[in-house]
């Protein structure tokens, strides 16, 4: 009776707007106080927050995803992208699927796309011959589409809170790098399939394949180029461990975009570690008050009241999973991908894995849902910012992006029951 | 002057978060330096690093708090009239507030504690000093919650 009353008490504060951290904090109080534990258990959960592995990577990889948010990288990309790719059918949507992915994957699906690509890419999509609907979900659909490719925030958090568990079945950050692969590829493919199907009786332009145009601006890359070789070769290969790998990317954004190529004001700095560190500041304060908050839940054995509860209903592996996708999908329309993270990983983890399923192919069911989450209407976080930054109305959005949506379930629905593709290249 | 020292705090707490950044960056660059080119590490350079994400954090959550920015959900809000809003505002303000007091009270308590433990965290920096941030950040964060339900 408690525990409902708790809960409900909990959700409207939350609906209310109360800070997310202060919502977690206050249920961890009132629990310890309920249970007679000393408070001070508060601070030593959030002093353990030093204790979790790999930790350093998230406001570095954070930091420099803003200050390539300022560069203009986003307008190199496409315009190499699209001399690369131009020439194909419904090419220019191609070039932005890619585009997207990879600019996601570096900072992070916070909006921060749909403003810097995005706003590149829709005037380019029209005066390509798209249509109107079909350009603004495609770029409402992308802002979130490089979730699963490495190094993206969402991704690194899901490793970090498991890391931090003692689960039975351990796993790298590594693995999960190279679990999210194959997925983001078939999200991109099925979504570029899906453009050459409808856009085939538009009459669209397609460039020229020019050698030296693709050359030329292949150079203007140079610099850019090593940035994923940083990231993805640093990991792969073992010569960096993530966070180190994270180190050397934020000192290699600095001095490229500040002063070789000065893109970014050196006096804008600052401001830039400000606004970066303010929202890593928010997540991890999240994440410390969730582990004083899990610990207490663990304390008063909810997950395995959870896990009977559940257990009563779902039978099967397949039947949990189907659970998982409604759940998921209904939280990520709802809450940021962020504290969706922090709040169910640790509740969802130990019961997914009683019912077989690999804490890796969680991961990417977890984050492939939230993606999709922030296009779900009516509230999903993407279609306000497209609407705001294309100046059109809300319901226009969901229009434009259902189709998109659509596809992407599909594509969900693969990942969720053919868990090979995430583990293809792991030894599992 | 009480404006002054606003301001004052402010920088410094902006002058911190810049600062901890940079050494976090040069302090990991330098690991992986010595580690490749001499193979060796500095012991205490692992808990530096640790201890400054968390500082970061609570400095971040800091200044996220004076510019309004943390994560919320505010579904209500969309739908509130005027009034109630106000007045949902001022309470979930308050009621931070209040919340954020009683965890610097508790986190003060562990600072207490571990200063009379005198443990040590790296070198010669004992443990209490490094968690010193935390009763000092939910303060600040309390008093700000205070103010912006004052001037809602």
């Amino acid at each position: 009776m408690i525990g409902w009353l708790g809960t409900f008490l909990i959700a409207a504060s939350a609906l209310a707007g109360l800070p997310l951290f202060i919502v977690i904090l206050a249920a961890a109080m009132f629990g310890f106080f309920l249970a007679d534990v000393p408070l001070t258990v508060i601070a030593i959960e959030l002093y353990r927050l030093i204790d979790t592995p790999m930790l350093l990577a998230l406001p570095l990889f954070t930091f420099s995803g803003y200050v390539l948010a300022e560069s203009g990288l986003s307008l190199r990309l496409v315009r190499f992208t699209s001399r690369v790719m131009g020439w194909m059918p419904a090419g220019l949507a191609v070039v932005s699927f890619f585009v997207c992915a990879f600019f996601t994957a570096f900072t992070g699906a916070s909006g921060v796309t749909i403003v810097a690509v995005g706003a590149l890419l829709f005037p380019a999509l029209l005066a390509g011959g798209y249509n109107e609907r079909y350009s603004l979900g495609l770029v409402t659909t992308s802002g979130s589409l490089g979730l699963l490719l490495a190094p993206s925030l969402p991704l690194i958090l899901y490793g970090v809170i498991a890391q931090q568990m003692d689960l039975p079945v351990p796993f790298s950050l590594r693995d999960l790098f190279l679990a999210g692969a194959i997925p983001a590829l078939l999200m991109i493919l099925s979504l570029s399939v899906y453009s050459v199907w409808v856009t085939k009786d538009l009459s669209l332009v397609r460039e020229q394949f020019d050698g030296e145009e693709v050359l030329i601006q292949f150079q203007e890359l140079k610099w850019d180029m090593p940035l994923p070789f940083i990231v993805l070769g640093g990991i792969y290969s073992g010569f960096f461990a993530v966070s180190e790998a994270a180190a050397v990317t934020s000192a290699y954004v600095v001095l490229v975009y500040v002063f070789v190529k000065k893109e970014v004001n050196l006096s804008s700095v600052p401001r830039i570690v400000k606004e970066s560190m303010m929202m890593v500041g928010g997540i991890l304060l999240i994440l410390g008050v969730s582990l004083a908050f899990t610990n207490y839940l663990i304390d008063a054995e909810v997950p395995q009241a959870l896990f009977s509860w559940i257990n009563e209903f779902v039978k099967s592996k397949v039947a949990f999973l189907l659970l998982l996708n409604g759940v998921f999908l209904l939280l990520g329309a709802i809450l940021d991908i962020f504290s969706a993270l922090v709040i169910m990983v640790p509740l969802i983890l130990p019961l997914a894995i009683s019912y077989g399923v690999d804490p890796v192919h969680l991961g990417i069911i977890f984050l492939a849902n939230m993606q999709i989450g922030y296009f779900t209407p009516p509230i999903g976080m993407n279609l306000f910012i497209a609407s705001y930054r294309f100046k059109k109305p809300i319901s226009e959005i969901y229009l434009a992006t259902l189709p998109f949506m659509g596809v992407l379930l599909i594509v969900l629905a693969l990942i969720t029951y053919l868990p090979e593709i995430s583990l293809f290249f792991l030894d599992r | 002057m009480v404006n002054k020292t606003l301001v004052f705090i402010e920088k410094m707490e902006d002058f911190s978060l810049v600062f901890s950044l940079l050494v976090v960056v040069s302090l990991a660059l330098l690991q992986i330096f010595l580690r490749n080119v001499f193979g060796f590490g500095f012991m205490w350079a692992e808990s530096v690093l640790k201890i400054l994400v968390l500082w970061i954090a609570l400095l971040g959550a800091m200044v996220a708090t004076r510019e309004n920015q943390h994560i919320k959900i505010d579904l209500l809000e969309r739908f509130l009239p005027p009034l109630a809003l106000l007045l949902c505002r001022k309470m979930t303000s308050i009621f931070s507030a209040i919340i954020c007091g009683l965890a610097a009270y508790w986190s003060a308590d562990l600072v207490y504690y571990e200063f009379l433990d005198s443990t040590v965290a790296f070198g010669a920096v004992p443990v209490w000093l490094c968690q010193m941030i935390m009763p000092i950040a939910f303060c600040v964060m309390g008093l700000r919650f205070l103010s912006h339900g004052w001037n809602t």
